[in-house]
Parts: structure tokens; sequence; C-alpha cells
């Protein structure tokens, strides 16, 4: 869990601010009764005018003033409720342990659990050498986090080291076997291993994927090259075109699967 | 770590509206004041903290901090500045966040600006936005945090979505939420009062200049939406009855209908179960659009997310909200039963027709948007509901309602008789059916826009003698009475700009060669040639038209292609504006030589469309701001 001052004193800040309310005599306040009297009064007045306009005609209107008057005494309560005082330090320490307890678990369930060094990364970028040698600390520590296992295998493919890359997929499948992105960056780095083509492992990796979401834009684009490199055009086509039917018209992944999609139609043409 | 502080920042907003539902709640039931007075601060911490988390983002697209995956994805270096600040709600996650920090606006607004209403009304009006605010921020926060960070940042960002590169995007999402998040303060009103069991006349008055504000908003949101896509996409049009566009449009109507109905509750004490069911049903809309633009059973320029999971989050707070208000509707409906008579020929009649048609064209509209999805979510075929669909359902329902709200403000409350009406009148009608035969004679002979003509006449020719009356009776003029006056006039301007662009307006798609002249509605285009043209975020062509009429120069037109870092083509029209008539030029491809495809557009009375909608928006904020909303109650 990451716990800094900073967190603290939000809690503090937040906690004395609402301490101050706490504290405060309670003020007195207008009543239910005293605003229906004020705006049925109101009502009243309206009416007159509405009279001396001619809105209104003078039958309907000692009609329209007694259902004023009868809904006004429909909503008269006159119940008046005693304070009952409390004890502020009992409320305020319940307060604060309340917002501090639950906003740092919430917290914690959903931090990530590295930060990357941000002031490095604005002024001057994180090398991909670098990251992989932090990702690699860090997992020393967190053996099984999926997510820094994921990143470590796509950073590992930028820096062209594939069989790393697939290492670090494989053990990030053993942890999470159902994340859609991993299932299509584990069965990219073992095509590319293999000259780009998806059979064998990458092609069971992309029909799980299909299986787990046939609606993903990204599964249907990789299962139309599976299709395409099994020479099954048609199959290619229809989830190519499906993709695209799924897909907003300003998604900007758009091209790619249409200059594929164009690139096949012309394959069936010659 | 400024980022963490943000998402931090969302966690404690989240835990302060769960104090916000938990402490005031014990106050107000156990009689504990100090408690109950709590509402307020919470409101303002949870309010501060969202906007701190809101501030944090936006300074991390201004800083490009691609170390956060939000900004990464949706915005580079090369951004302008504007387009980066508006980049925070140009996506999913963002708009989300754009979205609460609304809601917190507006509960802070009510916190604030509610003095005249009892402490213990506003205490459960408030806490039930807090727990739409709790629910809004457990979505934000578990399945669409903005503040999700990369481990590895890349060098650059990738692109925000081209078609939202432009000033529209400033100012399009931000106004429109205000209306649609504006629609929890009537809601909550609502129930706060069903809660409570005290359907009295407090709830009512006060619900009225909320309502107002939120659908003035709405109204100019929309209207910003129809001039962005004008201009936006390239093809002239101003309403596509996109189903996001209805999304949008389906809570408007109901809101018209929901401030209509108020009148005659607050005046009259009828309707009052009408108007509840109105308050529920206009910010069920507003979720049921929420719902529709972000779970991905919608594909459309405005679809944000294809994330089944979390249209699945919406659904289920639709249903809570929907399902647990109309069981306390049902649960306190006895209360809501006694309603003051009034005859056939009433204005309060009057309104009721306004709601009737209000309400039946919401339905249409709610069932050419949702049909189609129903039978592709049955796989019973796919099927297409489009414009002509929508004019011809939609036009003919509220044709009437446009007829009727010109006489009704001279109908009196309760009662009122045919005779007085028509020998009131009638020598204005006389005058009327002249002046749209001289409309005839000398305008034109299309009979739709002969009908909107005739249309814009009768409003404009009622106000007038509304207005004219006042005057004559030496009566004071509320703001209210202003209000309604300008919007109906609103009402007619945006019938006859949108007619007359539509029946009237010309376009040609034509070929043109350097040096080459079209002639369009006595204009001439005299196309100069492309030449290459490049900024930071994209590069492209840009044309160089030249406008004349006769052998004066009114126009230089520089129409653009762009290409952006997706690869993506944009078209970027060029106009000359002006409120007779817009001058509309689009750039199409590059043809052999040095030719290019062209489309010309002549949209006369275009510009009164949004004309129409800002009048509408201002009636309602002079409305909003009565005299009548400001005068103290005495304890």
């Amino acid at each position: 869990m990451i716990l800094s001052w900073q967190f603290i004193l939000m809690i503090v800040l937040s906690s004395l601010f609402l301490a101050w309310f706490l504290y405060r005599p309670v003020k007195p306040s207008l009543s239910d009764d005293d605003s229906n009297i004020a705006i049925n009064k109101q009502r009243q007045v309206e009416l007159e005018l509405d009279l001396s306009q001619g809105h209104i005609e003078s039958a309907q209107y000692q009609e329209a003033e007694s259902e004023i008057i009868s809904t006004l005494a429909s909503e008269l309560r006159s119940s008046s409720t005693k304070n009952v005082t409390i004890e502020p330090l009992k409320w305020l320490i319940l307060i604060v342990l309340s917002t501090g307890v639950l906003s740092l678990l919430v917290y914690s369930q959903l931090a990530p659990k590295i930060i990357p060094n941000t002031d490095a990364a604005l002024t001057e970028p994180m090398s991909m050498s670098e990251s992989i040698e932090k990702l690699q600390d860090y997992l020393i520590e967190n053996p099984n986090d999926f997510q820094a296992l994921k990143m470590l295998g796509l950073a590992q493919v930028g820096t062209g080291n594939i069989d790393s890359s697939i290492e670090s997929f494989e053990r990030a499948f053993e942890v999470n076997p159902n994340d859609i992105d991993l299932l299509l960056q584990y069965a990219s780095a073992i095509a590319a291993n293999q000259d780009g083509m998806f059979y064998g492992k990458s092609k069971a990796l992309i029909d799980k994927a299909l299986s787990l979401d046939p609606q993903s834009i990204q599964v249907l684009y990789f299962a139309g090259i599976v299709l395409a490199h099994q020479s099954d055009l048609d199959g290619a086509i229809g989830y190519w075109q499906k993709a695209l039917y799924l897909m907003p018209d300003s998604h900007p992944d758009r091209n790619i699967i249409e200059e594929a999609l164009n690139t096949i139609l012309n394959l069936q043409v010659k | 770590m400024l980022i963490e502080i943000g998402h931090f920042s969302l966690v404690l907003a989240l835990i302060f509206s769960v104090l916000l539902m938990v402490l005031p709640s014990i106050g107000l039931y156990q009689n504990k004041s100090s408690l109950a007075q709590l509402t307020k601060p919470l409101v303002w911490l949870q309010g501060f903290w969202i906007a701190v988390a809101f501030i944090i983002l936006m300074n991390a697209f201004l800083a490009n901090d691609f170390s956060v995956k939000y900004v990464a994805d949706n915005s580079n270096t090369q951004l302008p500045v504007l387009f980066k600040a508006s980049a925070v709600w140009g996506a999913h996650e963002g708009s989300l966040l754009l979205w609460v920090f609304v809601l917190s606006i507006w509960t802070i607004a009510v916190s604030i600006f509610s003095k005249r209403i009892p402490s213990d009304l506003l205490n459960q009006i408030l806490i039930i936005l807090g727990a739409i605010s709790f629910g809004f921020l457990l979505f934000l926060l578990f399945t669409s945090n903005p503040f999700e960070r990369l481990l590895v940042p890349p060098l650059e960002g990738r692109e925000l979505n081209p078609l939202l590169q432009d000033f529209g995007l400033a100012v399009h999402p931000p106004m429109l939420y205000m209306g649609y998040v504006g629609l929890a303060v009537p809601f909550a009103f609502v129930l706060a009062a069903l809660i409570r069991g005290q359907l009295d006349s407090t709830w009512l008055r006060w619900t009225r200049p909320w309502a107002l504000i939120s659908w003035a908003f709405l109204t100019v949101g929309i209207t910003l939406g129809s001039w962005w896509a004008y201009y936006e996409l390239g093809w002239g049009g101003w309403w596509f009855w996109d189903p996001v566009e209805n999304a949008s449009f389906m809570p408007w109507l109901v809101a018209t209908a929901l401030i209509h109905s108020l009148s005659v509750s607050e005046k009259r004490g009828a309707f009052r179960q009408w108007t509840v069911l109105l308050a529920i049903g206009g910010f069920s809309l507003s979720l049921l659009g929420t719902f529709l633009v972000r779970s991905g059973v919608l594909t459309s320029v405005h679809a944000f997310a294809t994330d089944p999971t979390r249209g699945l989050f919406i659904l289920l707070f639709l249903v809570i909200v929907i399902g647990g208000s109309l069981v306390l509707f049902t649960w306190r409906s006895h209360l809501l039963q006694k309603s003051n008579h009034f005859a056939l020929l009433s204005r309060e009649t009057g309104l009721l027709i306004n709601n009737i048609l209000l309400i039946t064209a919401m339905f249409t509209v709610l069932l050419g948007t949702l049909y189609p999805l129903i039978l592709d979510t049955l796989n019973l075929g796919k099927i297409s509901v489009g414009a002509p669909y929508f004019n011809a359902v939609f036009v003919p329902i509220m044709l009437p309602g446009v007829i009727a709200l010109a006489i009704f403000p001279f109908v009196r409350w309760k009662k009122d008789s045919v005779s007085r009406l028509t020998s009131l009148l009638r020598f204005n009608w006389i005058g009327i059916a002249l002046l749209i035969l001289l409309a005839r004679v000398v305008i034109t002979d299309n009979i739709y826009v002969l009908i909107a003509i005739g249309l814009f006449i009768w409003v404009t020719f009622h106000a007038i003698i509304l207005l004219s009356k006042r005057i004559s009776a030496k009566s004071k003029f509320s703001l209210a009475f202003i209000g309604m006056i300008i919007a109906h006039l609103g009402i007619a301007v945006f019938v006859l700009g949108a007619t007359v662009t539509t029946q009237l307006g010309i376009e040609k798609d034509i070929k043109m060669d350097v040096g080459e002249s079209q002639n369009i509605a006595g204009y001439d285009f005299v196309f100069n040639g492309v030449k290459p043209h490049t900024k930071d975020n994209y590069s492209g062509f840009i044309g160089d038209i030249s406008v004349y009429s006769g052998a004066k120069k009114i126009a230089q037109l520089n129409p653009e292609k762009r290409y952006y870092q997706s690869g993506m083509p944009m078209t970027e029209a060029s106009i000359d504006p002006s409120l007779a008539r817009d001058l509309y030029v689009a750039l199409g491809e590059g043809l052999e030589g040095d030719a290019w495809s062209v489309r010309i557009y002549y949209k006369p009375l275009v510009r009164w469309i949004w004309l129409g909608g800002l009048m509408i928006a201002l009636g309602a904020f002079f409305a909003a701001i009565d005299r009548r909303y400001f005068a103290r109650a005495k304890s």
C-alpha cells in the first residue's frame, strides 16, 4: 500500500474542516410550516394579480382562493421536535477514523503497485533498458504481479528480445490466462519467432482470445490474420468486416484493418 | 506523485459521499441537528476533492505526462493547448470525471443558493445528490480510472480523435453535461419530497427554478452540438437523428414538459403526480443516454467505450434509480391524489396538451432509437431507423404544439370560453391569414416553407399582441413572463430557420479546375486552386475560393483537407456566415491535374436554428431568476 504524508495531510485538513462545523452552534432554520405559509401567501398575491389582469374570472378566483387555503391547511404540521445534542468529540473521532481507514483501504485496492518516476518521464524519458531493469528488480519482490510481467514482456519486445519476452508473457499467462491483451501480445511474440506466421501455440492463443471475447476489435483483427495465414481468405474477410462494423468511424485503427481488407480483396481478385 | 494525489482525491470524494449519505441521515432521523448541519460542509468537501482531481488531470494533459495512460491515449506534444485542455473530456474516463465534477458543481450550487428552503428538505435533497455522486464515483474509480499509470511511459502520446480537435469540444460537452446532470437536481427534489412524505407547496416552488436552469443548459448544449456538427462534419447538416443525439434530445423533451407541468402544479395545485413522474423520467432518460454512450451498444461519433462491464454497471445503476424511484412513487402516491379542478377550456388544459404532445414525441424518438438496438440484441436482424422516420413522425406531433403555444397564454386559468377568445383574437387571426397569403404570393409556393412562415407569423403576432395588451393594461412585466415570450419566439425562429434551410438550401458536389467558376443562388464561386498546408498537429491541403455577388467580391473561403497523425482524413469546411444565409464550402478529393471535387452549399436562414435555440435558453434563464424565487420567508 502506498502511504504518503500528502495523503495524511489531505485527510487531516478535511477532518479539521468538518470539526469546525461539528463544534459550531446549531443555527435556527426555516421550518416547513414557515415556508409553506410564505409560499401560499405569495400564491394568493399572484392570484389577486391574475384577477386584476383578467387571467382568471372572479367566480374561478373564489374557487382558486379556497383551494390555496385548503392546500395550506393540509400542509401545516405544527409538529416541533426537540433537538438531541451530541458529543462532538466522539463523532469527530468516528469521522477521522472512518475517513482515514476507508480512504486508505479503497486506495490500496486501486493504486498501482509501483509508480514510475514521472519527473524523469517529463524531462528525460527512461530508456527501455532502464525500464526493463526496474521491472526486473520489482519482480524479484513481486514475482506474481501480472501487470508488471506483461509490461516486462512488452518492453522486451520493444528491445527486440523476443525470447525473453515470450518467457515473461508465459509467466504472466500462468498468473492470469484470461487477459485478452496478454493473449494477443503473447501470440504476436511467438509469431514473431515464426517469421510472423500464426500457427501452433500462437494460433491457439488467438482462438482462446476469440472464445473469451468474440466482439473485441483487436481479437477479430488477429483472428483474421490467423485465417489469412491458413489461406482462408473468406474467413479473414468475415472477421475484419465484423471488426469494421463494430468500430466507430473515427477509430484510429480503422485504416489498418481497411488496408488489410483491401489487400486480401485484391488477392482474391487476382 | 501529483497523479496519485489526484487519484486519492477521488477516493476521498467517494468516502465523503458515503459520509454525506450516512451522517446527515442519522442527524435527520434522530433529530441531531449538529450532524444534520454537516450536510453542506460534506458537499463542499466532496466537491473540493473532485475539483482537485479534475485540475490535476488537466495539468497532466497540459504537462504531457504520458505516464498517465489516459493522457498517453488521447494527447501528444503537438496538440495545441486548448485541445490539450479539452482533451480531458475527449474520451470515456475524463468525460466521466467531468460528469462527476459537474454534478458536484450543481450540488454545491443547491447548497449555496437554497437559503429559502427549509433545512430538513434541503439536507434530504443534498443527501440524494450525494448518493448519485457516490454511484458515479464508484463507477469512475472501479471501471474507468483516469489516473491509471503506465509502467513504461511512451515518449509520445497517441492522438485525440481528430473530429474532437476543435473549439466545439471545449464548449459543447461541458454545457451539455450541465444540462444532463442538472436534471439530477429536480429529481433529487422530488425524491426528497417522496422520502419525507411531504409533497407540499415548498418542493413544488423550489423545483421549478432548478429545472429551468438545467433545461436552459441542456438547450445550450444541444444547440452548440448542432452548430459544431454543422461546421465540423463537412456536409452542412445540423441534426442527424444520431441515437446519441436522440439520447440528449429525449431528456430535453421530458424536461420541457416538466417545466410546464411544474408551473401548473405550483400555481394551481394540479398535475402533481404527473410532475413527479416527469422529474423521475427526465433524469432516468439522462442516465439512459449515459448508458447508450458508454455501454458499447451504439457505434457513433459520440460513443466513448465498448466495454460491457461499464455498460452493465450503468444499467444496474439505471435499474436501481428508476426502480427505486417508482417504488417510492407508488408508496407515496396517496399523498398526490388531490388535484384541483379545471374546465376543458382553460390554461391548465393547454399545458396538459403541451405535455401530452411532448411526451408522445419523446416516445416516438425513444422507439426509433431503441427499436433497432433491441432487434439487433435479439438477433432478429438489423434495421436502420433514420431521418425519414423521425421527420415523418416527430414533425406532425409537434406542429399542433407550436400552434397551441401561441394561443394558450391568452386563455384564462381554470375556465374560459371560446367566444371570449375568438372575440379577443379574431381580427388578429384575419391579419395573420392575410400575411400568410402575402407570403404565398411574394416569397414562395413551397408548402413546407409556407407552413413554417405561417407558424412564425402566428407565434410572433400573438406574442406582440400579448405584450401590447399587458402594456395597455399597465401590468407589471415579470421576468417569468418575459422569459416565456422570448422562449416561445425562439421556437418560432427555430422552426422557420430549420424549415427554410432544409427546403430552400442548395447543395452542389462538383469538380472544379483552377480558374473555374460556379454560380449558386446568385453567388459566383471562383476556384483559385489548392496548396499544401501544415500545422503542428496535422498536414494537408488548403483551398482558395473567392465568392462574388455580381462584380463585388464578398468572401474568401479556405476549406481544408487535413490528415492527422493517425492518417485519418478530415474535411474542414470554410463558411461565410450571415443571419440571412451561409455560404459553405468543403474540399473533397484531388482529381486529375489541378482539379478538385468541391462541395458548395447555400444555406438560407441556417443561423436562425441556433439563434432560436439560444433564445429558448435565454427565456429559461429569465424565468429562473423571476422575483418570486427571491422573496424571503420569515421564520
